[in-house]
């Protein structure tokens, strides 16, 4: 009975304080993208005369729709799509259950191409259905959506790898080690303005910026790097791609390559915890089978990662689809909004164009998607996650 | 010069015994190794020498190929100090870090040592509602939180306006106080759920042996939880600090004027004053940096190590 009273006296200032900034605000925001609302609350959306229930549900969600997903039958497209994605992924994995005979598993890789060639096609045609229905200025959010996929998989991957390499080398047989440790992880606890201050510099347009000189000591051309809206492959291969496969743009490629600079050392060391916990005679055991070290690497070493490996991809996810900091300070005009990512249009819609209704319609929209993804990425690679 | 010390020296195995194997192998291996860890070393320190080295030049020599100054310019620091009004953000800064710090330790530690060791009706159901909010985007909270900071939500008692401290009313905003600058932040589940971690861990028959001396769970926690966890409050700390230090658009949207701005708006607003004056630039960043590294370099292995066995367990 004391315990009930002490524990609910003890917790209480720290749920109060969640509840109120954390988690009632988002309720509030929902509310909030039902009504009208420039600086001040305005009329609720939901049109009482509504001829229908689907009509007055969409009456309700019209800033989504205005402001977010264009138009409904485009982001149903969409979602179809994606969910085709996840069934290209089951087909691969479950079709004919263990069946490992050529005939199947050909048959298997055949019809999750298939069907994955019509997830793609479905998401690029929703999603070109959904931007198109949007007038120019309200397409910054799916604009946004693209660029910070291109961010999600230019900085995750490569942060997850060099993370991984940086970890194995260091942990298996070096000296100096916490010397090496300390500066590696240097740039997570740089704040992220006055890095994004020094990248800007480092990757500025002018001629004399110490990528230029670089670039100029080797023999190549001058870039304009932070300043260049142009798709990266373009300017480097020449390439004319349309639509998603022209990749990000060349300011973007610089914000990819400061977010890897920042996390790279921090997966190192969450790696390292983990590599501490795989068991040294397991090694010893295979080793006595003969493996080689890459057999080592491949069937001990990367399965018995694979929670560290998760759990550091799923907080990649989350950090770049709601980074904002170092974006908002290396965007410039001139890179003409290949730098916003969605989390910057919304800070654009509630800050610069005082729509704080559909700013937070936005936001829900963004919330949504990080909990599917946190959510997708968990139950796909649940199975494959080995937990010791 | 490292590589020599490895020739001299074949690395010593702890963990991970190896297969033998000829030793210009192993000599090679081991080079390979040194030379991609002090390239991506020299990688991750590379904007930071840039950064050192430009600050000390003049301005015409950021404009030519140079890496180091001719004579370091000890100036340009004084002079960014000024022209940046660093003294104002600095303190700003300070006040901030240690009034956030102050209220979310006190705060953290109690609700961890609850959620972690004291059996209380609805403590799993508000635990799992407090893990739920560190998967929440920033900008979903933001406009809500803005608002009712603005009071224009939840009628908020009055702070730092003078009057009365627990005056509660409609027209009471926190707008331009640093009430709405820390408080927000002191309910912190990261902190909470790290901490609870390590109280959970600590054996029961400690307490058991407390209780039967007669005390109960505010002065266990204090006099015997306390001085056993310096390492997770240390991570904490240093956490807390690191982002509270890096806050940049809260700070920007609750507050009018440059009065209780933190030092990272102050080095952005610089960003336009400074133009092209890159060594000025430079030595701004540098000052907003230094407070960070300092404390990390004094603290590295606390915190290297916190981190790394905290994010484990996420």
């Amino acid at each position: 009975m004391t315990d009930n009273i002490t524990g609910w006296l003890f917790v209480s200032p720290a749920v109060l304080l969640i509840f109120i900034f954390g988690l009632f605000p988002i309720g509030y925001a929902f509310y909030m993208s039902l009504h009208t609302w420039r600086i001040r609350q305005g009329a609720f959306l939901c049109d009482a005369e509504a001829g229908d229930l689907i009509l007055y549900v969409r009456s309700c969600l019209k800033h989504y729709e205005t402001v977010v997903l264009g138009d409904w039958g485009g982001a149903a497209l969409f979602v179809v799509g994606l969910v085709s994605l996840l069934v290209a992924y089951l087909v691969w994995t479950r079709l004919f259950g263990s069946r490992s005979e050529t005939p199947f598993a050909l048959l298997r890789i055949g019809a999750g191409l298939v069907i994955m060639a019509v997830a793609f096609a479905l998401i690029s045609e929703g999603y070109n259905t959904m931007i198109s229905a949007l007038p120019k200025r309200d397409q910054g959010f799916l604009n946004g959506l693209q660029i910070t996929l291109y961010y999600a998989f230019g900085a995750i991957p490569l942060q997850l790898i060099l993370g991984l390499l940086l970890a194995y080398v260091l942990f298996h047989r070096v000296k100096a080690k916490s010397v090496f440790r300390t500066i590696f992880f240097l740039p997570y606890v740089t704040p992220t303005v006055a890095a994004a201050v020094v990248f800007g510099t480092v990757f500025s347009g002018r001629a004399t910026s110490p990528m230029n000189q670089l670039m100029s000591s080797f023999g190549w051309d001058v870039q304009r790097w932070l300043a260049e809206p142009k798709p990266f492959l373009n300017v480097v291969f020449g390439w004319d791609l349309q639509g998603f496969l022209a990749g990000p743009s060349m300011a973007l490629v610089c914000v990819i390559i400061q977010g890897v600079w920042t996390y790279t050392g921090y997966n190192a060391v969450i790696f390292m915890a983990g590599l501490g916990n795989i068991p040294a005679d397991l090694y010893e055991a295979a080793r006595v089978d003969g493996a080689s070290e890459w057999h080592l690497f491949r069937y001990i070493t990367l399965p018995l990662l694979s929670p560290v490996t998760f759990y550091l991809s799923i907080l990649g996810f989350i950090g770049t689809f709601t980074a904002f900091n170092t974006l908002f300070v290396m965007r410039s005009p001139a890179t003409q909004g290949t730098l916003d990512t969605s989390a910057l249009v919304i800070f654009d819609t509630f800050r610069e164009q005082n729509r704080w209704a559909e700013a937070t319609a936005q936001a829900i929209i963004l919330m949504l998607l990080v909990l599917a993804m946190t959510q997708i990425q968990r139950s796909l690679f649940e199975k494959r996650v080995f937990y010791g | 010069m490292v590589d020599s010390v490895v020739l001299q020296q074949p690395s010593a195995i702890k963990t991970v015994p190896e297969k033998p194997g000829t030793d210009w192998r192993r000599y090679f291996g081991n080079g390979v190794m040194y030379a991609v860890l002090l390239f991506f070393a020299f990688l991750a320190l590379f904007p930071f020498i840039w950064m050192i080295s430009n600050s000390l030049m003049t301005i015409g020599e950021t404009q030519v190929r140079r890496m180091f100054p001719s004579v370091p310019q000890w100036g340009n620091y004084a002079e960014a100090w000024d022209q940046a009004e660093f003294s104002k953000y600095f303190l700003n800064s300070c006040t901030i870090v240690g009034i956030t710090l102050a209220g979310l330790l006190v705060i953290s530690i109690l609700a961890a040592y609850a959620f972690g060791r004291i059996q209380f009706r609805g403590r799993d159901t508000i635990f799992t509602l407090l893990l739920v909010t560190l998967m929440i985007p920033q900008s979903v909270t933001l406009i809500p939180n803005f608002l009712m900071v603005a009071g224009k939500v939840v009628p908020l008692p009055a702070i730092g306006t003078g009057e009365a401290l627990l005056t509660w009313s409609w027209e009471n905003t926190w707008i331009d106080t640093y009430a709405a600058l820390t408080i927000p932040f002191m309910g912190s589940a990261f902190s909470i759920f790290l901490l609870r971690q390590f109280f959970a861990q600590i054996p029961y028959e400690l307490f058991d042996a407390a209780r039967i001396d007669g005390a109960g769970h505010f002065r266990f926690l204090v006099q015997i939880v306390l001085p056993i966890s310096r390492a997770p409050i240390m991570t904490v700390t240093l956490l807390t600090f690191i982002a509270s230090w890096n806050s940049f658009l809260w700070p920007l949207i609750v507050t009018n004027s440059d009065r209780l701005r933190p030092i990272t708006v102050g080095l952005y607003n610089f960003t336009d004053e400074a133009g092209t004056r890159t060594n000025l630039l430079m030595a701004g960043a540098l000052i907003t940096i230094l407070p960070i590294l300092i404390l990390y370099f004094l603290t590295q292995k606390t915190f290297t190590e916190g981190i790394a066995t905290t994010g484990l367990k996420g």
